[in-house]
């Protein structure tokens, strides 16, 4: 070969993942074959629909947007990801061929380096890494778009070595789709239609013409939420209910475009149409089959698990599910209620079985009613992968005399709970925050006492107990303890304003990491040198200032996203905050969740540190954004809760 | 010179030397401009944009020590398709010239000398347009090899990034801020398009950030119309 002479074009293409990887002959070869190209601001530079990349494009300067035309609000462009400088675009495109995915438009005037498809294919063949990084970036474009229609924070946790692309891409429909599709006539009566979905074992049934022109679908959570809410009588026909004109999707489309469809609709179940007529119905769990995973079919492992140590044996293999559906990706929001609600499962069934076990040995039944809380980040459904425990046990109100007995079934109870879901990987709580432990498993009137007495008596260990206790959440209850104790807390709380001083001001504790100079100001020293605390600086003044405001203006949930929204509701924060922080939370959340996987990936224990120098550009400004709009945050709390005014 | 003009100096030229015994070089370089049509696009026209560092400014004395330049097709650089060459200006180098281009004494002591580095760059460059930032300085050098040669001048058309310059960005200068020698300085383009030198400053370098400030300008030509050869020729032919 010649002599080469672009060596810092060399350095910089090198500097591209995933490109660092490969050798330096390979490097030349490449960047001989390059072109720099520019393309003024507002170019599109690849069409949706269009003919596919003939390059693949290095960001030198500039950014560009990935899109999907139609697709957002108003039927204007959904931005997908964002790309810049050091960053590709057009590689997914020209691996797969056909037609553009998305459509790429320069955000700025942009100069790129192109390297040619055949060129690139070439170095794909030597190079498996690079195909498989490329597969990735699909993953994590369709994740973006499950996010939200109106959403506009792309998903841009990288999360790396995905398997779900290849087989997205490659399957159509019609493989995967239920060929025979369960339909029947729009007159028929809901009692009827249910009946053939519940022989049929089917979540769907499609209402259509005699000639299969489809009107509509009607689903399982249709039921739900409309025939049962709204049925006068079980004999009211399908299409009083039907959700219609259903979705439809060609057999002929790929997989990861029913994909899109269903996020963007919104929809579990898209109707497979062909020359207008119904030819299938193709639903997210068929497409979660091809992925590997059944979430389903541990689910119902779960349920039918007849002792603890079947639960604990069946550990890895949830975590396993959860993490691969965690990595097929989704919203912070959906991803935090995947994780509880496999806990909760966990929980819950291990409560069950621990109840059979103290009657088994003679201990007997419960003396009375009980509820089993979950406190902290479970009570609030925020836990990524497995946590630390926090929770506590209430039971029913019992005379004075046989107080101590009942106490002692509970305590020896919760203690088996406990010990149980350690052996299922969630390890004690430090903190001895679990039911296992005296002060935490009271009576009803304990409990009322015992919030009562925090709330009166603002100092640093009841504003920290508060801060995980008053999360709490029911994960079993065979009453309305709970709801009481809410009640209780609310009118507490109304009685006791300056708890809620003393409570914002232990909100601003923790500062976002925004130094003078907006330079992110990292760990000093230690273990986790330069680096950044997510859960600390960025997620908790966050869930901190949403539980002070919730506390004041007695919203019951405990969930953050849930908190922000009702508070925004009620006038408190203004849309814009709210929405920022809602983008702020999700986007930390998300990083922090692909941090653990990876972490998972390469044997690590996940930790909440992150090294700024790791992310990209664009990540990196996302996460200052975040930064400020928590610091925006704290302001408000201060002003008004006049923290000042306590030192 | 229009280019119906050159291609008639060109017939009469190569009437002038049909007799003559030339080099193959100098031969095809008599074709340069056929094939050259004005009412061609832009982006159908090739160049090849070019940088030399020589031992000083005087056009009399001084001699070339490098020669770098890149070939633009579609409107895009194509890195693959680079002539980077040390030459040996056979003279010594000024130490001020040393401190512009950093090219010693000893790094060209190998290196070939004008007349062959030369030809080389001439069958590099072929029938292609020739770019260059103060394209009068850059042809001076090459027309003394060619006339000492062949006996006439380089046959392409030659465009000057400075030229273009003037009139397709200064001109949208309303009040004339920026109008003025320094802006046209190839440093102060890059700047102002916002292009980070992608390599040393070598000619090879330079020839690049020419590149991609003609890139700019060419972009900017075709988005208030002028999408043609005669556009871009009546804005930055070297006259």
């Amino acid at each position: 070969m010649e002599e080469f002479h672009w060596h810092r074009i060399l350095e910089f293409v090198r500097a591209v993942a995933p490109f660092d990887a490969l050798p330096q002959q390979d490097l030349e070869r490449a960047v001989s074959a390059m072109e720099v190209a520019y393309f003024p601001r507002d170019t599109v530079i690849i069409e949706q629909g269009g003919p596919s990349s003939r390059f693949l494009y290095f960001l030198q300067s500039g950014s560009a947007r990935v899109g999907l035309p139609g697709a957002g609000e108003g039927g204007g462009e959904l931005l997908v990801d964002e790309r810049g400088e050091g960053d590709t675009f057009g590689g997914l495109s020209l691996l797969q061929g056909g037609k553009a995915m998305f459509r790429v438009t320069a955000r700025e005037d942009l100069i790129c380096y192109l390297l040619p498809g055949e060129v690139f294919k070439a170095l794909c063949a030597a190079h498996p890494s690079l195909e498989r990084h490329y597969g990735a970036s699909l993953a994590r474009n369709l994740q973006a778009v499950r996010e939200h229609v109106s959403c506009e924070l792309p998903a841009l946790a990288g999360l790396e070595g995905m398997s779900l692309s290849a087989a997205m891409m490659r399957s159509r429909v019609r493989e995967l789709m239920s060929p025979k599709p369960v339909t029947c006539l729009p007159a028929m009566p809901v009692k009827a239609a249910a009946r053939i979905m519940t022989q049929r074992q089917v979540g769907s049934i499609v209402v259509a013409q005699a000639g299969g022109h489809p009107l509509g679908i009607l689903t399982d959570t249709d039921f739900r939420v409309r025939v049962m809410l709204r049925a006068r009588s079980l004999d009211e026909p399908v299409a009083e209910f039907m959700s219609a004109p259903p979705h439809s999707i060609s057999p002929d489309a790929y997989a990861f475009e029913a994909l899109l469809a269903m996020s963007h609709h919104g929809v579990h179940h898209l109707v497979v149409v062909e020359d207008d007529r119904v030819v299938g119905v193709i639903s997210d769990r068929d497409l979660q089959a091809i992925t590997g995973g059944s979430p389903v079919g541990v689910v119902r492992a779960i349920d039918k698990v007849a002792s603890v140590g079947e639960l604990v044996r069946l550990h890895p293999s949830i975590d396993r599910v959860v993490e691969l559906l965690l990595r097929m990706g989704g919203s912070a929001r959906e991803m935090l209620a995947l994780v509880t609600e496999f806990n909760d499962r966990v929980t819950t069934k291990l409560i069950a079985l621990t109840e059979e076990d103290m009657e088994h040995s003679g201990a007997g039944r419960p003396p009375v009613p009980y509820g089993w809380m979950a406190l902290g980040s479970e009570g609030r459904r925020e836990q990524t992968l497995r946590t630390d425990q926090d929770n506590a046990l209430i039971f029913a109100n019992v005379p004075e005399a046989s107080q101590e007995r009942v106490k002692a079934w509970f305590l020896g109870f919760s203690e088996r709970v406990v010990a149980g879901l350690e052996r299922c990987g969630f390890p004690r709580c430090t903190g001895g925050v679990m039911a296992s432990n005296p002060d935490w498993c009271q009576s009803e009137a304990g409990w009322q006492k015992t919030f009562l007495r925090w709330v009166s008596d603002p100092k640093p260990v009841t504003l920290r107990l508060g801060s995980i206790f008053f999360d709490f959440r029911e994960i079993y209850a065979e009453a309305d303890y709970l709801d009481t104790l809410r009640l209780r807390l609310k009118q507490a709380m109304e009685e006791n304003r300056l708890f809620l001083r003393y409570m914002a001001a232990n909100a601003l504790y923790n500062r976002p990491p925004l130094g003078f100079l907006r330079q992110f100001v990292v760990e000093k020293g230690g273990e986790h040198a330069n680096k950044l605390n997510l859960k600390l600086s960025g997620l908790t003044p966050i869930v901190d200032g949403a539980r002070v405001m919730a506390l004041e203006l007695g919203i019951d949930t405990t969930n953050t996203l849930e908190r922000l929204a009702a508070i925004e509701a009620q006038g408190l924060l203004k849309k814009e905050l709210a929405a920022d922080l809602v983008e702020a939370f999700s986007f930390i959340t998300l990083l922090r969740i692909s941090r653990h996987l990876e972490a998972r990936a390469e044997g690590r224990t996940p930790d909440n540190f992150v090294d700024p120098e790791s992310l990209n550009n664009f990540q990196r400004k996302m996460l200052k954004e975040a930064f400020k709009v928590v610091s925006e945050l704290q302001s408000l709390l201060e002003q008004r809760y006049q923290t000042r005014l306590i030192t | 010179m229009s280019l119906v003009k050159a291609k008639l100096a060109n017939l009469l030229l190569r009437r002038r030397v049909k007799s003559r015994d030339l080099h193959p070089n100098a031969r095809a370089n008599l074709e340069a401009l056929e094939g050259l049509d004005l009412a061609a696009p832009l982006s159908a026209c090739r160049f090849v944009v070019l940088d030399t560092e020589t031992t000083g400014m005087d056009p009399e004395t001084d001699r070339v020590v490098s020669v770098g330049a890149v070939r633009v097709v579609q409107g895009r650089v194509r890195l693959g398709e680079a002539f980077s060459e040390l030459v040996n200006p056979g003279r010594d180098i000024p130490a001020m010239a040393v401190k512009v281009h950093g090219i010693t004494p000893d790094k060209i002591a190998s290196a070939r000398h004008g007349a062959e580095v030369f030809e080389d760059f001439l069958s590099f460059l072929g029938r292609d347009i020739l770019v260059a930032h103060y394209a009068k300085f850059d042809l001076h050098f090459i027309n003394r090899v060619m006339r000492g040669r062949y006996g006439f001048s380089l046959q392409n058309l030659v465009l000057d990034t400075v030229l273009m310059c003037q009139a397709v960005v200064l001109a949208s200068d309303p009040y004339g801020i920026s109008r003025h020698q320094k802006a046209c300085r190839l440093e102060a383009l890059a700047q102002r398009f916002g292009i980070a030198a992608p390599e040393r400053h070598t000619a090879l370098g330079d020839a690049l950030i020419t590149a991609m400030v003609f890139q700019r300008m060419l972009a900017r030509l075709e988005a208030v119309g002028g999408t043609r050869l005669k556009d871009l020729m009546r804005v930055a032919q070297l006259k």
